[in-house]
């Protein structure tokens, strides 16, 4: 098999194998914790006959193995199960919000990303001057931030004191056309800076190493004592280089961002699946929690694989990796 | 001045009673001043955690001063029932230290236990490997979330799913560390002259992975203590006792985090404090152990 092709299949390969985790956990999580809503109505004070009957009603009677295949066969059919309270399908509530939920995640990415790395160069070519220990700082307490209390600060003076920005919501249900488009830019710019304010400190730390080992590598050495400007040396030499492991953390992040957006969505009533967590916890509404991290599972999954895929193929070391 | 500190350390490490690699380290980070502070911060949280009662009376019930702002007599103000948030704040440090110190243990034995267990047996490694990849390449929080709604809150509940979904992390940091050590020649020669696997284990592995674990425990410390907050925001933190994610979920759920701008700061501020301390902690553990790092200073 050509090396390219064996790549890529060993990558599909990983995906479905995550997948498949990440669903047995699921599966094994909600019949072995006390929670289960289905032992839950059929709860131990009732008749023994009603019992047996509700418990076979939901299948439970069946042995653990039979219930686990037919789980996988449901999900395989986009089969999420039923809402509690929503009286829906869990795939269509859900459905509806994914789009809300990859908007932000995916615009904080790209943001964090278009910051970070202006910031990282800055930092690591004044290695230990006034500049860098500026951006260090500043990146040492942005990993440490709690993503509601960003959230609470930005809704607080930028939403309500100086009431720059919308706070709630998507967009505005008032406005059509490019008037749409603006409200949902604007609905959006508050959760999103809460979320790049969080992800950008651990972003441009490592940009920061990675960066600086760059540099002092044999081919920077090379191309300076060629006459290159230092300035092609950082941007087109040992930046190329540094972005691979920086794009490695950053997949790694992209689990850490979905939570964040369950959060954030949480305190500015974003219509994302975070939210609709959020409002399944108050509710006990277990198959929404559990269609929930599926559905989160699979997007990071996704866009982890896409990834690397789009890695492997700029970039030869990583295919024989 | 650095030239004697220089001269001194130099002539200092061939005499024979050569400062341990720990008093060494320890020498080192004295006289940082960015790992001395946080960690008197950390002692001061923790001395707060023990003798909350000395501080604050525990807030319950309710007050007639209904969200009124920082005062002499509530020097963090009161929330929308009239309770005392240095109170809240005060009996918050307690389960935050608490979850972190019982979480961050439990992570670190199994994530020590796994990591080194993988490097030495290269049989079991594969697996281990691969459990340890798919933990962290999944979403923990929402996961998290799943299983505290089901398992239903409490403090120690909280304590174990933390503890569940932290110790991947650990186990990938040890298990690196492990490997680059246990293809040394002293291991190898531990090996032929007949040692036995745990006492390899036990006197070559574990000491060479020991600074490690000293910077996981503090990391995984204090990301536990944003995963309890996290989980308390949104409503799933254990209901009978105050932690600074309950402050915050009160005051989201109250709708007083839109008028009473303290009643999130103060709770927010000490999230951050302790984070941000234990975090700086690491960092001068790190150089201070790091010949390289010790040398330029």
């Amino acid at each position: 098999m050509p090396p390219l092709a064996a790549f890529i299949l060993k990558r599909l390969g990983r995906a479905v194998l995550t997948m498949w985790f990440a669903i047995t956990v699921t599966f094994l999580l909600l019949r072995l914790l006390p929670g289960d809503p289905a032992v839950a109505v059929a709860s131990t004070n009732m008749d023994a006959g009603m019992r047996h009957q509700l418990l076979k009603e939901y299948g439970l009677t069946q042995p653990l193995f039979t219930q686990y295949v037919k789980y996988l066969d449901q999900l395989l059919h986009g089969n999420l199960g039923q809402s509690f309270t929503q009286s829906q399908p869990v795939s269509s509530v859900l459905m509806a919000r994914l789009p809300w939920t990859l908007l932000l995640t995916g615009s904080a990415l790209v943001l964090t990303v278009l910051v970070g790395v202006p910031l990282g160069v800055i930092a690591a070519t004044h290695a230990g001057a006034a500049m860098d220990r500026l951006v260090q700082t500043a990146g040492v307490v942005g990993q440490s931030l709690f993503v509601p209390s960003v959230g609470i600060f930005l809704l607080f003076f930028l939403g309500l004191r100086l009431k720059l920005l919308p706070i709630g919501g998507a967009y505005d249900e008032n406005a059509y056309g490019a008037g749409w488009y603006l409200s949902v830019l604007q609905h959006l710019a508050l959760p999103c800076l809460s979320l790049v304010l969080v992800s950008l400190g651990s972003y441009v730390l490592t940009m920061r190493a990675t960066l600086i080992d760059s540099l002092g590598e044999e081919y920077c050495l090379l191309a300076r004592s060629k006459g290159v400007s230092e300035r092609t040396v950082v941007w087109r030499h040992a930046l190329r280089n540094a972005l691979l492991p920086t794009t490695t953390l950053l997949g790694l992040q992209l689990g850490f961002l979905v939570g964040g957006a369950v959060l954030t969505e949480t305190i500015f009533a974003y219509p994302g699946v975070g939210r609709a967590i959020y409002e399944a916890v108050t509710q006990l509404d277990y198959p929404v929690l559990q269609g929930s991290f599926v559905l989160l599972a699979g997007t990071v999954v996704l866009a982890n694989m896409l990834t690397d895929l789009a890695y492997g193929l700029l970039d030869a070391r990583v295919r024989t990796a | 001045m650095t030239a004697t500190a220089e001269i001194t350390s130099v002539t200092a490490e061939p005499t024979a009673d050569d400062p341990s690699a720990a008093a060494q380290t320890w020498d080192e980070f004295r006289r940082n001043p960015l790992g001395l502070i946080p960690l008197a911060v950390l002692a001061a949280l923790a001395l707060i955690a023990v003798f909350a009662p000395l501080l604050a009376h525990y807030p319950g019930g309710y007050g007639s001063a209904v969200l009124q702002p920082p005062s002499a007599a509530h020097w963090f103000g009161t929330d929308n029932l009239g309770r005392d948030i240095f109170a809240e704040v005060v009996y918050g440090t307690r389960v935050s230290m608490l979850v972190a110190v019982c979480s961050s243990a439990l992570a670190i034995a199994l994530g020590v236990l796994l990591g080194v267990l993988g490097a030495y047996f290269r049989r079991i490694d594969n697996v281990i490997g691969t459990v340890v990849d798919l933990c962290l390449s999944l979403p923990v929080l929402p996961l998290t979330i799943l299983v505290a709604a089901l398992a239903g809150p409490s403090l120690r509940t909280i304590i174990l799913i933390i503890a569940f979904f932290s110790w991947p992390e650990v186990a990938r940091v040890v298990r690196s560390q492990a490997l680059a050590v246990v293809n040394l020649p002293y291991v190898d020669a531990a090996r032929v002259i007949g040692g036995r696997h745990s006492w390899i284990l036990r006197r070559h592995l574990l000491p060479a992975v020991a600074p490690v674990i000293v910077v996981s425990i503090v990391l995984t410390a204090s990301r536990a203590v944003l995963s309890e907050a996290g989980l308390a925001f949104l409503g799933l933190g254990d209901p009978n006792s105050w932690s600074w994610g309950r402050v915050l979920y009160e005051a989201q759920q109250s709708g007083a985090m839109s008028s009473a701008w303290w009643t999130t700061l103060f709770p927010s501020l000490a999230i951050l404090l302790l984070v941000v301390a234990a975090t700086l902690i690491a960092i001068a553990y790190n150089d201070a152990r790091n010949p390289r790092t010790r040398q330029r200073v």
